[in-house]
């Protein structure tokens, strides 16, 4: 079991341009293009949209150990779904595999739901690879400014998403610590039927819920220590300002997401 | 780049030897007990417990091992204490009472009475009871061979001297093996009689406790320290010129501290 040393919601520090662009054009940026990666129909249309988030991977200059580890937990969704689409769909068969018919439309469905996938996990994953979390919180709580003033907490709430990304590795690392211990005591996990396996998984999961209470006290404490007192009337150190260049890139993705949309329309 | 956190290790413990593992931070000491333990298996080399031979198949008899994690009170889960120091019996398929029977003598080999702990919940105990709960789980199954992985640390000094007292009247009475992992040098001292100090996944040096750690040179080189009643008894022979052997115990420091003085008490 390898579950620590996974790479969801990481930074990699580094000092390229997807680095330095302004972490609210990013958010945005990376928003838009998951939501055009739906709209967009046609091959042509996805192929530009794959070769906008190929050159902002290449930009970000992450290794490429990171990209295959922030795709691979999907790719066993899309297998899985790829072998629905292909065999389940209905419709015009148009070949055997053995007993099992293809169909026209779940070829055709499967051949764009791989690449959307892929692209969707790897965008959020450059947004998080290239954005600091300190930096990703003060994005997100300008963005949610709007929000203020239906009296919303618009800080706290851009702080609980970054916390609760900085701690998937600590969990999952503590969760295999545990699995691991648990087993050392004769624990049967992963086994069985589906309601022992549901048993087996108390032992693991009782102790994990413990020492997310434990780390929620301990960091709620060291935050008031610091004087954290919610965001009301908080101001940043450090401003966000958009530079010509964020303006230009901004510009750059959305010139890229409407042709792609434009391109599936014609 | 494969980083291998255990090369050429090659042990060979013997039934009621008390073998402490000492060495820096990520040398692969806890690496080492995984093994040992059959939670981890090698990619190369074997594990042999007796003589069953460790694989993916062939999993150690129950009973056997019993490896206590780095804190290990952050595992329990039982609705009372009973119940959590019992779940490793009950795993093997001991019947409920039998289970309930063995957790109350394990409860009591750590030194809580089992009548005022056993209804109470895990985590309503301090920390130390916490731990001693957590090693009654493990020995509740009866090992023939103990892993300790830091088995005091975090620990108050009074707790920590009567866990160290009961781990020894073990080893003592039912011959249990032990292999403890600790930064703990006078811990290793008091525990082991056997140490093995690892580096870099290998192992640097192999010998007698009192060999090892007291032999500044090798420690350092490793980036130890000795325990301080040997670093106190090598100040102390230095301070009077002397070469009086190196103290293991403080009732051996008192003498030679003792013998220095002149006759007659203080200067």
């Amino acid at each position: 079991m390898k579950l620590a040393g996974t790479v969801i919601g990481q930074f990699y520090p580094g000092e390229s341009l997807l680095h330095r662009a302004d972490p609210r054009m990013k958010i945005l940026a990376s928003m838009a293009f998951v939501t055009t990666l739906f709209l967009a129909d046609g091959y042509a249309a996805l192929s530009v949209l794959a070769a906008g988030i190929i050159a902002a991977t290449a930009t970000a200059r992450v290794p490429i150990t990171w990209i295959y580890r922030s795709l691979k937990p999907v790719l066993w969704l899309i297998l899985f779904t790829l072998v629905f689409q292909l065999f389940l769909r209905g419709g015009e068969e148009l070949a055997r595999l053995g007993p099992l018919p293809i169909y026209r439309q779940g070829l055709y469905d499967s051949a764009f739901l791989a690449p959307r996938l892929l692209m969707l996990v790897l965008s959020g994953a450059l947004l998080t690879f290239t954005t600091p979390p300190v930096l990703l919180t003060d994005a997100l709580g300008s963005l949610l400014a709007p929000l203020n003033r239906l009296k919303l907490p618009a800080y706290e709430l851009s702080l609980m998403v970054t916390i609760a990304l900085r701690f998937i590795p600590t969990l999952l690392m503590e969760l295999e610590r545990i699995i691991l211990a648990q087993r050392a005591r004769g624990a049967d996990i992963g086994r069985g039927g589906l309601v022992k396996k549901a048993r087996a998984l108390m032992p693991v999961l009782i102790p994990l819920f413990v020492l997310s209470f434990r780390h929620a006290d301990e960091l709620a404490l060291a935050m008031e220590s610091r004087c954290w007192r919610g965001g009301r009337g908080r101001t940043l150190r450090r401003k966000l300002r958009l530079t010509t260049a964020d303006v230009l890139f901004g510009l750059l993705v959305a010139a890229l997401l409407l042709f792609s949309l434009g391109l599936g329309i014609l | 780049m494969v980083l291998k956190a255990l090369a050429g290790v090659s042990l060979d413990i013997e039934p009621g030897e008390r073998l402490g593992i000492i060495g820096p931070v990520g040398a692969g000491k806890s690496s080492l007990l995984g093994v040992l333990a059959g939670l981890i298996l090698p990619d190369e080399g074997s594990v042999t417990h007796g003589d069953l031979r460790l694989s993916a198949r062939v999993r150690p008899r129950s009973g056997s091992v019993g490896l206590a994690f780095q804190a290990p009170e952050k595992c329990l889960f039982g609705k009372n204490v009973l119940e959590d120091v019992a779940f490793a019996p009950r795993q093997a398929g001991v019947a409920s009472e039998e289970a309930h029977r063995l957790a109350a003598a394990a409860l009591l080999a750590t030194g809580l009475s089992p009548e005022k702990f056993a209804p109470r919940s895990p985590f309503s105990l301090s920390m130390g009871e916490q731990r001693r709960v957590a090693l009654a789980g493990v020995l509740a199954s009866q090992p023939q061979a103990l892993l300790l992985d830091e088995p005091t640390a975090h620990l108050d000094p009074l707790t920590r001297r009567d866990l160290t007292g009961r781990l020894l009247d073990l080893n003592q009475e039912q011959g249990t093996t032990m292999v403890i992992v600790s930064h703990d040098m006078d811990e290793i001292l008091r525990l082991a009689e056997r140490v093995v100090v690892i580096d870099g996944g290998r192992v640097a040096a192999d010998g007698k406790a009192a060999a090892i750690l007291t032999d500044v040179a090798l420690l350092e080189r490793h980036s130890l320290e000795p325990p301080g009643v040997v670093k106190l008894s090598l100040q102390i022979s230095q301070a009077v010129g002397g070469t009086t052997p190196v103290a293991l115990t403080e009732a051996d420091v008192l003498a030679t501290l003792m013998a220095a003085l002149p006759p007659g008490g203080a200067p």
